[in-house]
């Protein structure tokens, strides 16, 4: 009998019931797709790792180098280190690697280096997760530039330096557990061992230095670092832990997993105001049985179960078909996941417990019916016979006299009042303009401030025309001083600043030395945004980031002393700043120039520069990058850019996604909406004729109406999506090193292109749905 | 002789559920003279209501005439059939229907302001002096759910007469009030008739015709026959005579 009940009331509100079976089937879907996606992230990572083995030290190191200091040291912590291992890398400029007709790889801001393949741990992988074993005259290379270039097996690169030339054929992509990620700046090439050593021996590589750790079980990976900075083994460059590996591979995944279920939640709120809408439609139709059902005597819960069943029915068949589409659309997502972490996502596991989010999503809707059918229990027989007694005319509310309208026609006017006197009804969709608008403009921001050059602020890097990296060479030195005299003669620079990064020890809370990176230099040439405080402008003086200021990092805050030694002294430096920073594990500091170089532990030097206006700057970097063909020259926007990788193409496709969902959603529930109120105004319609308005005139008052309703909505909209989104994107990015997000704001896009986008679709479904055709009789309505 | 209303062979049919049709109006044919009095009678069903809401062009026939001021009105658009209700008609209905957004005064106004030439203080000035006439006039800012069915009632008349129509129609307006209200609210229609504007009401009420005209009375769907009287004066006191005069002729023709 239920079922009859279910099935009638699914006929009389067809639009409806679709509607809210629609949104609960998207936002199931979403949760499931993000569900599984995750799952199937951490289950192959896992697989990924167990094959990979990668380190959980690893050193870089450029420069004099000693095995037999290694070997002894890691024989000393046998207790701690399972096995150690050397990989010599060969570092190649991008611009000496050619490929296809005349590209190379230069400009790009990843490390390149050749390498064999390790003997005990850290393998590099091939699609299948096996471990490379590149025959001669073959390479494998790096799934980063695979994509990047859009290389196929098959092709050919030539590596050319000096008197070195050799073409490779690619048999491979190179999965690299650790260098996997455009985070990670450095990219490893497998090559034959002959080869190696041919390039070795004749080639142009400058050599730099992969100490691994791997551990024991019970190794404790602190001790080990202290102990091999006390020992004073080879240190002169930057040290990952494995924990870093890790969540550099999932990044991406993990933030479009995070925008997703925010965006299914959304859609979950969404269908609870369509219930919500559905329900006050059906009881205001259903009052008078109600009540006659209540004097007949059937029990409160009896009445309620009826309804309840309905929504029981609905989610559970959202669930399924939500379910079983997500099998589909999960592969739109994995696509990243199989290309860098596993090419094999069998397995059940994931789809078993992916089963949560539509049993969540069905617990979730019917908890949120039983809270909405308690106003059943309110509804006496009395009331059910007085119905809409309780919107209209209420008293104490405003009047907005006729008389005193100077500025609206009176049907306008008429439609304002009315969105003021019911604003218990046009709740609803104004809440619904108001979420669908923060679909479209979140992403739209986080994606324009990812691509802008303001993004460099989250990256530690003061705005700036252009930028040059020199990284470990050689002639790394001669370079530096050769380019700084050039640019003091170049016209076109109208200013330029020098940065040295070297290591440093730096002194922990538990009072042991650590390594940290430290950028020395002029800092009020190209000023950063510092959260706190201020740039260290005299002696004695540093700024951190802020994942180093953080409890897991230094624990300082502005004020505080920070103790570093440099040749051999020891310095207190006054931290005068705290500064975002997602670059380097997010784990940076900056400070005056006058603490000198660590000589023996240069990284690397930063040329940056602003030109004179009019300069042609793609021109000049061209220059500088055949001038300097070691060196990396990038305008910041390329910088952040190449950075980001794939996220920033990830974005993209959610703002699409976001903007498609939030226009289905708008035009859906305004024509549901209107639908609704035009019907439950029949009669206020049929006296508004009766005194002589035309169909017309009734419509532009409910036009007016819905259209303010429409224009507050995304206001208020994009007011919440630039405060409330900032906030959301902070929290999430400051465990990267980016505590206060800004979004960059392309006025014309979040002011304009967004919203009219917005107000063109929904005004014209509210255009189309307030054509109230009535073609009956007015007496049909009026009679008495 | 001029007609305000002229209608011939006017049929009404409904259709009801699939094929199964119902004859409201039988070929009925009316006219009513300008500045009259008139009242409908006849039993719940016979198709009074119906009557009124065709010649007024609020409803369509299904086929014949209704001439409004020489102008045929079954076949004016929409929007003209409005324009004529907005300047030329006025409605009071039996259940009231006033707009539930608007206090008194202001849905007395709203007819009025819906044209773009309205002068807002005149049309103000002239909802007052009509709230005056009708002693509703402290009433003005309240909320329709304020006012007793009396005192609503009235405020739909002044609605009626804000845009000076030429004729008011009235479905049972005292169908729902007091006898002492009907007695005023008929007092009150008795002036406005007398000031010239034409009246058509219907009504179940022998005390309220006998205060017209002329009584139509209707038996299925037909006109079956008239009565003509003299215009009611109260100063002749003479509304017993009449009442009683009207009781006999309805119950000569089966009332
Ligand atoms: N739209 C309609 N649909 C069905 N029946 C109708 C419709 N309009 C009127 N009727 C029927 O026509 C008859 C006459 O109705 P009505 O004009 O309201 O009578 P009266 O006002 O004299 O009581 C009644 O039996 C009524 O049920
Ligand atoms: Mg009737």
């Amino acid at each position: 009998m239920f079922l009859k009940i279910v099935k009638n009331d699914f006929i009389r509100n067809k639009i409806s019931t679709i509607s809210v079976l629609l949104f609960i089937t998207m936002a199931v879907i979403l949760a499931t797709s993000a569900v599984n996606n995750v799952t199937t992230l951490i289950q192959s990572m896992a697989k990924l790792e167990e094959r990979a083995v990668p380190a959980d030290i690893a050193q870089m190191h450029t420069g004099e180098f000693d095995q037999a200091e290694i070997d002894r040291f890691t024989l000393q912590y046998r207790d701690h280190i399972a096995m150690q291992e050397t990989m010599i890398l060969q570092n190649v400029d991008g611009s000496n690697i050619h490929f296809s007709q005349n590209q190379t790889l230069a400009g790009t801001i990843q490390d390149i280096s050749f390498v064999v393949q390790n003997r005990k741990f850290d393998f590099i992988l091939n699609l299948d997760n096996e471990k490379l074993d590149v025959k001669e005259g073959f390479v494998a290379v790096p799934i980063y530039f695979m994509e990047q270039h859009d290389l196929k097996i098959g092709d050919t690169i030539t590596v050319k330096s000096g008197g070195y030339e050799k073409e490779f054929v690619i048999s491979d992509y190179a999965r690299d557990f650790e260098m996997n990620s455009s985070l990670t700046s450095s990219k490893r090439f497998v090559i034959n061992h002959n080869d190696f050593h041919e390039m070795f021996v004749i080639g142009p590589g400058e050599m730099e230095y992969l100490i691994e750790f791997k551990l024991n079980k019970n190794g404790d990976a602190d001790t080990v670092q202290t102990a091999y900075i006390e020992a004073g083994l080879p240190a002169n460059g930057p040290s990952i832990r494995g924990k870093m590996f890790l969540l550099f591979n999932a990044m991406s995944d993990i933030a479009v997993a995070m925008v997703i279920i925010l965006i299914s939640i959304l859609l979950l709120i969404i269908a609870f105001l369509c219930i919500r809408l559905t329900f006050l439609a059906s009881i205001d139709e259903d009052l008078r049985e109600i009540g006659v059902m209540k004097a007949m005597g059937i029990s409160k819960e009896d009445i309620k179960k009826v309804y309840l069943n309905k929504y029981r029915a609905i989610s559970l068949i959202a669930g399924i078909i939500g379910y079983l589409l997500s099998l589909a659309t999960v592969n739109l997502l994995n696509g990243n996941i199989k290309l860098y972490i596993s090419s094999d996502l069998s397995g059940s596991l994931n789809y078993l417990l992916s089963l949560i989010a539509p049993l969540l999503v069905y617990f979730i809707i019917v908890m949120y019916c039983k809270r909405v059918l308690k106003r059943i229990d309110k509804i006496s027989a009395v009331e059910a016979l007085r119905r809409d007694s309780i919107e209209h005319g209420k008293n104490g509310k405003h009047h907005f006299p006729l008389i005193k309208n100077k500025f609206f026609s009176i049907n306008i006017y008429m439609g304002l009042v009315d969105v003021w006197k019911r604003f218990k009804l046009y709740r609803l969709l104004f809440v619904i303009f108001i979420v669908c608008t923060f679909i479209v403009i979140l992403p739209v921001n986080i994606f324009n401030t990812m691509t802008s050059p303001e993004f460099s602020t989250y990256m530690g890097i003061g705005k700036q025309d252009m930028r040059i990296d020199l990284r470990r060479t050689d002639r790394i030195t001669e370079d530096f001083i050769k380019l700084q005299q050039e640019l003091e003669n170049d016209n076109d620079i109208e200013k330029f600043a020098t940065y040295v990064t070297s290591s440093y020890p730096v002194k922990n809370e538990e009072g042991s030395w650590n390594y940290m990176n430290i950028e020395i230099g002029d800092f009020s040439a190209f000023p950063l945004n510092y959260l706190e405080g201020r740039g260290p402008e005299r002696e004695g003086e540093i700024s951190l980031s802020f994942a180093n200021a953080a409890k897991d990092g230094l624990n300082k805050q502005v004020g505080d002393e920070v103790t570093v030694r440099v040749g051999g002294r020891e310095q207190s430096l006054t931290v005068t700043g705290i500064y975002q920073d997602i670059t380097n594990g997010g784990k940076t500091a900056k400070a005056n120039a006058n603490l000198g170089v660590n000589e023996k532990a240069v990284l690397w030097y930063i040329v940056s520069m602003d030109m004179v206006d009019g300069v042609n700057i793609p021109a000049k970097m061209d220059y500088y990058q055949n001038a300097y063909s070691t060196a990396q020259v990038n305008d910041i926007k390329e910088y952040t850019q190449q950075t980001l990788g794939n996220i920033i193409n990830q974005m993209g496709t959610v703002v699409i996604g976001g903007i498609a969902i939030a226009i289905i959603i708008a035009v859906l529930i305004t024509a549901l909406f209107l639908r609704m109120l035009l019907s439950k105004d029949i009669s206020q319609i049929a006296i508004m004729r009766s005194v002589g308005l035309t169909l017309k005139q009734i419509n532009h008052q409910y036009m007016a109406g819905t259209m303010m309703v429409l224009v507050v909505g995304i206001i208020l909209g994009v007011v919440i999506a630039n405060l409330l989104g900032e906030f959301l994107v902070s929290m999430a990015m400051s465990s990267m090193g980016a505590a206060k997000i800004e979004f960059v704001h392309i006025v014309w896009q979040t002011w304009l292109l967004c919203p009219l986008a917005l107000i063109t679709t929904v005004g014209w479904t509210i255009f189309m749905s307030c054509k109230v055709a009535v073609k009956d009789d007015l007496s049909v309505v009026l009679r008495s | 002789m001029t007609y305000i209303i002229e209608a011939r062979n006017m049929n009404k049919k409904v259709m009801l559920g699939k094929g199964h049709e119902i004859h409201i109006l039988k070929d009925v044919n009316l006219e009513i003279e300008e500045g009259e009095f008139v009242s409908v009678m006849g039993a719940s069903g016979s198709g009074k209501t119906t009557l009124l809401y065709n010649i007024s062009g609020m409803d369509r026939l299904t086929s014949g005439s209704v001439k409004f001021n020489g102008r045929e009105i079954g076949s004016l658009k929409e929007e003209e059939l409005a324009k004529i209700r907005l300047k030329s008609m006025g409605f009071i209905f039996h259940d009231i229907n006033l707009l539930k957004n608007l206090s008194l005064i202001d849905n007395i106004m709203f007819p009025a302001l819906v044209s773009t030439e309205a002068n807002k203080n005149s049309v103000n000035h002239k909802a007052k002096k009509l709230m005056k006439m009708t002693g509703i006039d402290k009433l003005a800012n309240h909320n329709i759910n304020q006012g007793s069915g009396g005192q609503l009632q009235r405020a739909g008349i002044c609605r009626a007469l804000i845009n000076d129509p030429d004729i008011i129609f009235g479905d049972e307006p005292t169908g729902a009030l007091d006898s002492k209200s009907t007695e005023e609210i008929m007092s009150i229609l008795g002036e406005i008739n007398k000031s010239g504007t034409t009246i058509m009401l219907v009504t179940h009420d022998v005390k309220v015709a006998a205060k017209t005209e002329r009584i139509l009375f209707m038996v299925d769907g037909n006109i079956v026959s008239h009565k003509k009287m003299r215009k009611y004066d109260a100063q002749q006191n003479d509304s017993r005579e009449r009442e009683e005069d009207l009781l006999k002729w309805l119950v000569e023709n089966g009332f």
